[in-house]
């Protein structure tokens, strides 16, 4: 890994977007220490001022402060990202496997359930859960985990197809090797590295659908920072203040760069095509 | 070389310097002259407007609200219009008299030869007991039949003289029923060839304008009506764009796409240092009322001294300044300022007491704190409102927790025909609009209400009672002495911290010659050129 790392920083690209995937998680991280004030304090009698050095990036119409409001946002679109991108993961390497390993009509319904899943619009369905069940960071969390799970599944599900008809496989097989030996040692090491970098380049997307939905008013609840809010606020005050809209931009603007700069320098070391033809 | 000789050197004879400077100076006139010119397009006249949503309904009897009426008082006569200005009154329209000749009578006269477009004649008596009798007609289920209140009939004492009959003495009559929705007289025989009921088109018009087109979400187009009995409209055409957000709105209008829109609250500090160049900006109280109402049915706000508290914990100036930018004023009730029952000051100041909220959260049992849902529609001014509350409400230990809504699923929490989320509703921030008349605050919140608008689910038998007398109470003085022991019984249940009345911010051209009723909603037909 510390290799692969090594590789992906002595591209100019891959380098930018280490370093600000690692600012931005850093950041967050560390909001509690590094953030100046309370982010849900309110502040009504300093609300609406631009940038200076008591407020870095100006405050809202509460008179919160905004930079802190990002740092503490960070955390919540991580935590968002992270959580849900790894549930999804674990779901749908479970069930890509199975559906390429088990039996046909295994498969033929888990691919009916992954195609029934891909056949909602994921901002339609994330608007119809949350009108159904109420807004909250648990429910951004499932949508998200839910709408994943197809996308890692077909790709697991492809690997296996691949990978169970080789030789190597069915000797395994008549020598006695269970079939969760198979999958653990023969399948899933060889469907990691792919879906590190779908991963990857899924975390920008799930951060923005996390912002969109807090923007609507569906994400997380308030007082609880988030950059989707804090863009909703932005775009209802932008006739006295551009500074929350600029707020809100900044991070989700340099945290789809970082990651998508980061997965592409990932793709790029991982796939052993790609790596042969440099 | 000097410059005559260069000057002579051109074909035409006139040098390139003074073709720019006459070029110049000719078209800061011509800028001059149009920025306050906007309403000469293609030769005609024409206002255009901001209407908060598109057309749903040319029906008087299935009219939704502001919007189709701003549309159908152009279109239609009444007998009375509202009075444009700072006072709610009314001015004569297609009545040439009309009186209270008893308690529960109103005679009136028409004028002579007003006439319906598309050759539906001339308007009578007949026309008017149809329009209002159709409107409480059960089998026509006009959704607007409310509004009528006790009117039991509508007799046709000669071809223009008419007796409305109420079985009971209706005052509202004057205020939100003749002058508004219901009031708009059509032509009985359109109508009835119509099949009884239209929808969003109309067979014909007998007001300063006629409706000539609907594209829909689009605009609606009306046109001077030539036949209008109160000579010619202003404008040849007024086109009413559909534009629900106010920031969008405030483009189009700086753009020059609108000569006359509503704005946000918040843009009005900015629009007093920095107005637009040819531009009015004007202020008036809203009748909406807002409040955070509280469920006296659900097992934890059954606690009068928790609702007490909260009242309390609830910092109303606060809220202004924060949501409404300080434009809009605390409110202390339902009924707004220069209406009947207005209450010149509530039971509960708008200012926080901590000391008190503390002191009934102890009674209540909760001295240690407990915790509440405040359920919010997802609009800018009450996701602040919301945060306000959860501020100060946090200082003596209640912690309110924020559920925010969209639209629809907003509007059928306390339904009790929507399922049992009603039972779940603890705190609720809700806003109603209202028409001058006090009746129209308080008819939402009697027993029969509950589960329907009434969510706090407050049940008063003394403001029952209260409610259908003063509906019928001719006497000014005991209505307005009514009404505000009715808004003194919901505030004393604690079910209720009222907010805000809101403010109407609206901004114009001064190339016209706006109208506005007291509370800021446009009057389109007597708009004129400035």
């Amino acid at each position: 890994m510390l290799q692969v790392l090594k590789k992906v920083s002595a591209e100019p690209l891959g380098l930018l977007g280490l370093v600000l995937v690692v600012l931005m998680v850093a950041s967050a991280v560390l909001a509690y220490w590094i953030a100046p004030y309370d982010p849900i304090a309110l502040n009504i009698i300093d609300r609406l001022q631009g940038p200076s050095f008591k407020h870095l990036l100006g405050t809202d119409q509460l008179g919160r402060d905004l930079f802190s409001r990002v740092l503490f946002g960070g955390q919540v679109a991580l935590k968002v990202a992270f959580i849900s991108i790894s549930i999804a993961l674990v779901i749908g390497v479970l069930l890509g496997m199975v559906a390429g390993f088990g039996p046909k009509w295994l498969d033929s319904l888990i691919m009916l359930f992954f195609d029934t899943i891909r056949s909602f619009p994921t901002v339609m369905f994330a608007l119809a859960t949350v009108a159904l069940v109420g807004p909250s960071l648990m429910t951004v969390v499932a949508v998200i985990v839910v709408t994943s799970i197809p996308t890692y599944g077909r790709v697991v599900r492809t690997q296996t197809l691949s990978i169970k008809n080789n030789e190597f496989i069915k000797a395994e097989q008549v020598m006695g090797a269970s079939t969760a030996r198979i999958l653990r040692v023969h399948v899933l090491p060889n469907v990691v590295g792919p879906l590190l970098i779908l991963a990857s380049m899924d975390i920008p997307t799930v951060i923005a659908l996390e912002a969109g939905l807090s923007f609507l008013g569906m994400g997380v609840k308030p007082p609880t920072p988030s950059w989707g809010s804090i863009l909703n606020d932005g775009y209802t005050l932008i006739r006295n203040t551009p500074w929350p809209i600029v707020a809100g931009s900044i991070p989700l603007l340099l945290v789809t760069l970082g990651f998508t700069f980061l997965g592409e320098s990932l793709r790029d070391q991982l796939d052993p095509k790609l790596r042969n033809n440099r | 070389m000097t410059s005559s000789n260069i000057s002579k050197q051109e074909p035409d004879g006139l040098s390139r310097r003074h073709f720019l400077k006459t070029t110049g100076a000719l078209g800061m006139v011509a800028a001059a002259s149009s920025a306050s010119e906007v309403i000469f397009a293609d030769g005609k006249k024409i206002l255009k407007v901001r209407a908060y949503s598109d057309l749903r309904s040319m029906d008087p009897a299935f009219s939704q609200g502001v919007v189709d009426e701003e549309i159908h008082s152009c279109v239609y006569s009444k007998l009375i219009q509202y009075k444009p200005g700072r006072k709610w009154d009314y001015v004569l329209d297609a009545a040439e008299s009309i009186e209270q000749a008893s308690p529960t009578t109103i005679k009136f006269k028409l004028k002579a030869g007003i006439m319906f477009s598309n050759g539906y004649g001339e308007m009578t008596a007949e026309d008017v007991q149809f329009s209002y009798q159709r409107i409480i007609d059960e089998n026509l289920k006009s959704t607007n039949k409310p509004d009528w209140g006790s009117l039991q009939e509508v007799t046709v004492d000669g071809k223009y003289e008419g007796t409305i009959v109420f079985s009971a003495p209706y005052p509202p009559a004057w205020n939100i029923a003749l002058p508004y929705i219901v009031g708009n007289i059509v032509s009985k025989k359109a109508w009835q060839e119509a099949g009884g009921k239209v929808d969003t088109s109309t067979p014909c018009e007998s007001g300063p304008y006629l409706h000539a087109e609907w594209q829909p979400k689009q605009r609606t187009v009306l046109r001077r009506n030539p036949q209008w009995h109160g000579g010619s409209a202003e404008f040849d055409e007024i086109h009413i764009l559909p534009i629900d957000d106010e920031n969008s709105a405030q483009i189009a209008y700086e753009a020059g796409d609108l000569d006359y829109t509503r704005v946000s609250l918040g843009a009005v500090g900015e629009l007093k240092s920095n107005m637009p160049s040819h531009t009015v900006l004007e202020e008036y109280p809203s009748l909406f009322y807002v409040w955070v109402g509280m469920n006296v049915e659900n097992e934890t706000m059954a606690n009068q001294n928790l609702r007490k508290a909260i009242q309390h914990a609830i910092d109303v100036p606060s809220i202004m300044q924060a949501s409404y930018f300080g434009a809009a004023a605390p409110s202390t009730g339902i009924i707004a300022p220069g209406l009947t029952g207005n209450r010149a000051q509530g039971l509960v100041p708008p200012g926080a007491n901590f000391a008190k909220a503390k002191e009934y959260l102890a009674a209540a049992g909760y001295a240690d704190g407990v915790t509440v849902t405040l359920d919010v529609l997802n609009k800018a001014a009450n996701v602040t409102t919301a945060q306000v509350i959860q501020a100060t409400c946090a200082q003596v230990g209640i912690t309110v927790d924020v559920n925010l809504h969209e639209s629809g699923a907003f509007w059928s929490l306390g339904d009790s025909s929507s399922g049992e989320r009603y039972k779940d509703i603890q705190l609720i921030l809700n806003r109603y609009s209202m028409a001058p008349d006090p009746s129209y605050a308080t008819a939402w919140f009697v027993t029969s209400q509950k589960g329907v608008w009434n969510w706090e689910r407050f049940s008063d038998a003394e403001f029952d009672k209260l409610e259908s007398a003063a509906k019928a109470e001719v006497d000014a003085s005991k209505r307005d002495t009514m009404y505000q022991r009715m808004q003194d019984i919901m505030e004393d249940s604690g079910a209720y911290r009222f907010l805000t009345h809101e403010a109407t911010p609206v901004v114009y051209s001064d190339a016209i010659k706006p109208a506005f009723r007291p509370d800021g909603l446009p009057l389109f037909r007597y708009f004129g050129q400035g």
